[in-house]
């Protein structure tokens, strides 16, 4: 049996592992019930905890998409804002009614056109950057990523510029029924409070994002134990390995790269939806920053640890605000976390284990 | 080298196209691109210096030089711009100079102890960690002194009419001294570097770490050293780059892209090479506006965005970049 063989030592690091995931959802329970509870009792509005939980999932898809690159394959993407924005500008830039170029794109269409757009870029950022030594490609990713945001600052016969681009539409318009919903439920008094048009509206939009996460999150675990994901992880740990067996590091690389482009393209998708402006503010590095935290945080390679890391940027994030403090603190705050997850827990909190492991392969022991 | 190859061939056509009357334009512009290439060569050369010895490409660099430009706005406002002047900058500045480069060390050094030195990561767990650093430089920036800009309160010069008069480059003092202050530091850093004990030791060091211990070399010392000159030339840059523009908490983040540029350009590791490097950037930055001026449909807000795809074709081309030793 395999676990006669183990060490005391790991069997030590196991149950501290075990203790910090009770720990972790222990808080992550308690702070739920907090919010629902607060919004029972009428300290938090409906609209307000929608809000969270759908800016949760989009911190979420960022750091899924990073987890893709980074956890799975140990690319250092520092391009993250650039596929961020460019999820968000592309469908509003065919359906904004300020859009310098077209609003007859409807946005359901414009996501399938930002799906191409974004594999263009990733395989136009990848392609001279992804041989790089790992430092080097930290460096070149995050130079391409400020040549991207740019060219969308400036060339304001295409972008609208800084001073962005107003008038966009629902996400839904469009398409039938869904296009009306929100408004044609109209508004509905729960006493403490009534539910408008813009709570139905956050709530389809949370849908839209929340099926987002579940959607890539299934296929990235499925991928991840597939074939496919055993050569990027050997890939990650022994490069030549994986070249003796005749593996294409640079083709797994590069297709990892795009596809978690497309999942952090899907965050910016629900960012330019869930607003009715968008700036190349969307561009700022700050997001790129953001992502990686979650993933260090959450635990490289963890999917589970991915989403735990977007619900920690939310509460620092949200959570410093509702305290009334300033960016500044905030700031102070995300590089704090930084240095601390790096001097005590470099592995990440919920680092992965179980997940690389068929379910039905579990409990038999066998060492195959 | 492709940068300065491709600068000289703009260069050249635009002298062709629009003939002698567009020279003291281009000379203007190739004054302005030595001044900022000084801040970048001052910069690069911290960059540099920590990539060689401490083995990782430092993100919070950039802040350092933020936290060098602070410190000289709180120097200058205590001491004032009274008293006599040099360069038409009061003896103030120099004291505000020296505090930041004074300041930017100490908290640099105390940075490595408290923060890089504890760590058991590899040099991407330090990259990783030192952008925690930069965040925390720059909110602490930003809780004393706000996210708004300041200035350094020291008269706007008019330019040295002499040097106007005679070439029609419009040049200031205090660009005159930017230049010449951060010659001499370059050439003292020269001289530490190849004439002096703590010199070669940090030579060797960052050789081969393993072996310059072996050989009696107190490594931990070389890098205190090391983290003291790379962190306050980074504070000059800062305290110039203040001068130059003015001061606001994001000053050194924006302008980290452009001196990891320069460094990758020179050759990672390289201290000759980041000088270099910082030169060519700083220079084609500047040049930036005769693209329009030939007819390059390029505006002068792709300045960096140059200095960013030089830098990748720099790495795909020749990794080890101008004056770099062979990369592993």
């Amino acid at each position: 049996m395999a676990d006669e063989t183990r060490s005391a030592f790991e069997e030590s690091e196991d149950t501290r592992q075990a203790q910090i995931e009770r720990a972790t959802n222990a808080v992550l329970v308690a702070a739920a019930l907090a919010l629902v509870g607060g919004t029972l009792v009428g300290l938090v509005s409906p609209s307000y905890l929608v809000f969270l939980v759908s800016l949760a999932a989009m911190y979420g898809l960022l750091s899924l998409g990073l987890n893709v690159q980074w956890g799975y394959a140990g690319l250092i993407n520092f391009s993250v804002a650039a596929f961020f924005g460019l999820g968000a500008y592309v469908p509003v830039l065919l359906s904004a009614s300020g859009s310098p170029i077209t609003d007859a794109v409807p946005p359901i269409v414009g996501l399938f056109a930002a799906v191409v757009v974004t594999v263009l870029l990733a395989l136009a950022i990848g392609i001279p950057t992804l041989s790089l030594r790992e430092d080097y490609l930290a460096i070149a990713s995050l130079g391409l990523a400020e040549v991207v945001r740019l060219v969308f600052r400036n060339q304001e016969n295409w972008t609208g510029g800084t001073s962005g681009v107003g008038g966009v539409p629902l996400f839904f318009e469009g398409v039938p029924v869904l296009e009306t919903l929100p408004r044609d439920i109209g508004t509905v008094d729960l006493g403490i409070y009534t539910l408008s048009f813009q709570f139905w509206n956050g709530l389809l939009n949370a849908l839209v994002v929340g099926s987002f996460v579940l959607v890539s999150y299934l296929v990235l675990r499925r991928i991840h134990r597939s074939p496919w994901g055993r050569v990027l992880r050997t890939i990650r740990s022994d490069e030549d390995l994986a070249e003796a067996l005749g593996k294409n590091a640079y083709a797994f690389r590069m297709q990892a790269f795009v596809l978690g482009s497309v999942v952090t393209m899907l965050a910016g998708v629900y960012y330019a939806y869930s607003n009715y402006f968008l700036t190349p503010d969307i561009f700022d590095p700050i997001y790129t920053f953001y992502a990686w935290i979650a993933v260090i945080l959450g635990g490289s390679g963890s999917n589970r640890g991915a989403l735990f890391g977007g619900v920690v940027i939310v509460a620092i994030i949200e959570g410093t605000r509702a305290f009334g403090l300033s960016a500044s603190w905030r700031l102070f705050a995300v590089g704090l976390l930084i240095i601390l997850v790096m001097r005590f827990r470099p592995q990440g909190v919920l680092p992965p284990r179980d997940e690389l492991i068929w379910p039905g392969a579990r409990g038999g022991g066998s060492d195959e | 080298m492709i940068g300065s190859l491709s600068a000289a061939g703009v260069l050249a056509s635009a002298v062709a196209q629009l003939g002698g009357s567009y020279l003291p334009q281009l000379l203007n512009y190739l004054a302005n691109g030595v001044v900022f290439s000084a801040i970048i060569v001052l910069g690069g050369i911290g960059l540099s210096l920590v990539y060689s010895i401490a083995n990782f490409a430092n993100f919070a660099h950039g802040d350092t030089m933020t936290v060098g430009a602070y410190a000289g706005l709180v120097t200058l406002g205590a001491i004032g711009t009274a008293g006599p002047t040099l360069f038409a900058l009061p003896l103030g500045f120099y004291a505000a100079l020296l505090a930041g480069i004074a300041v930017a060390a100490v908290v640099a050094v105390a940075t490595h102890y408290l923060i890089y030195e504890p760590l058991d990561v590899d040099s991407i767990g330090l990259l990783i960690t030192s952008i925690g650093v930069a965040f925390v430089y720059r909110a602490l920036v930003q809780l004393r002194f706000g996210s708004g800009t300041y200035e350094y309160g020291i008269t706007v010069l008019r330019p040295i009419p002499w040097i106007e008069d005679l070439t029609g480059i419009t040049l200031t003092e205090h660009e005159v001294a930017i230049v010449l202050v951060s010659a001499t530091l370059v050439v003292a850093l020269h001289v530490v570097l190849q004439y002096t004990t703590l010199g070669r030791t940090m030579r060797a060091t960052a050789d081969n770490e393993e072996l310059a211990k072996v050989s009696g070399i107190r490594t931990e010392r070389v890098i205190t050293s090391m983290w003291v000159i790379g962190a306050g030339l980074a504070g000059a840059a800062g305290v110039f780059l203040g001068l130059y523009n003015q001061l606001s908490p994001r000053m050194g983040f924006n302008l980290l892209l452009v001196v990891f540029a320069a460094v990758i350009l020179g050759g990672i590791g390289s201290v000759y090479g980041a000088m270099l490097g910082g030169f060519v950037i700083g220079m084609v930055n500047r040049l930036t506006p005769v693209l329009t001026d030939v007819g390059i449909p390029i505006e002068p807000a792709y300045a960096n965005a140059i200095a960013f795809v030089i830098m990748v074709l720099v790495l795909l081309v020749r990794p080890t970049g101008i004056a770099g030793e062979e990369v592993t």
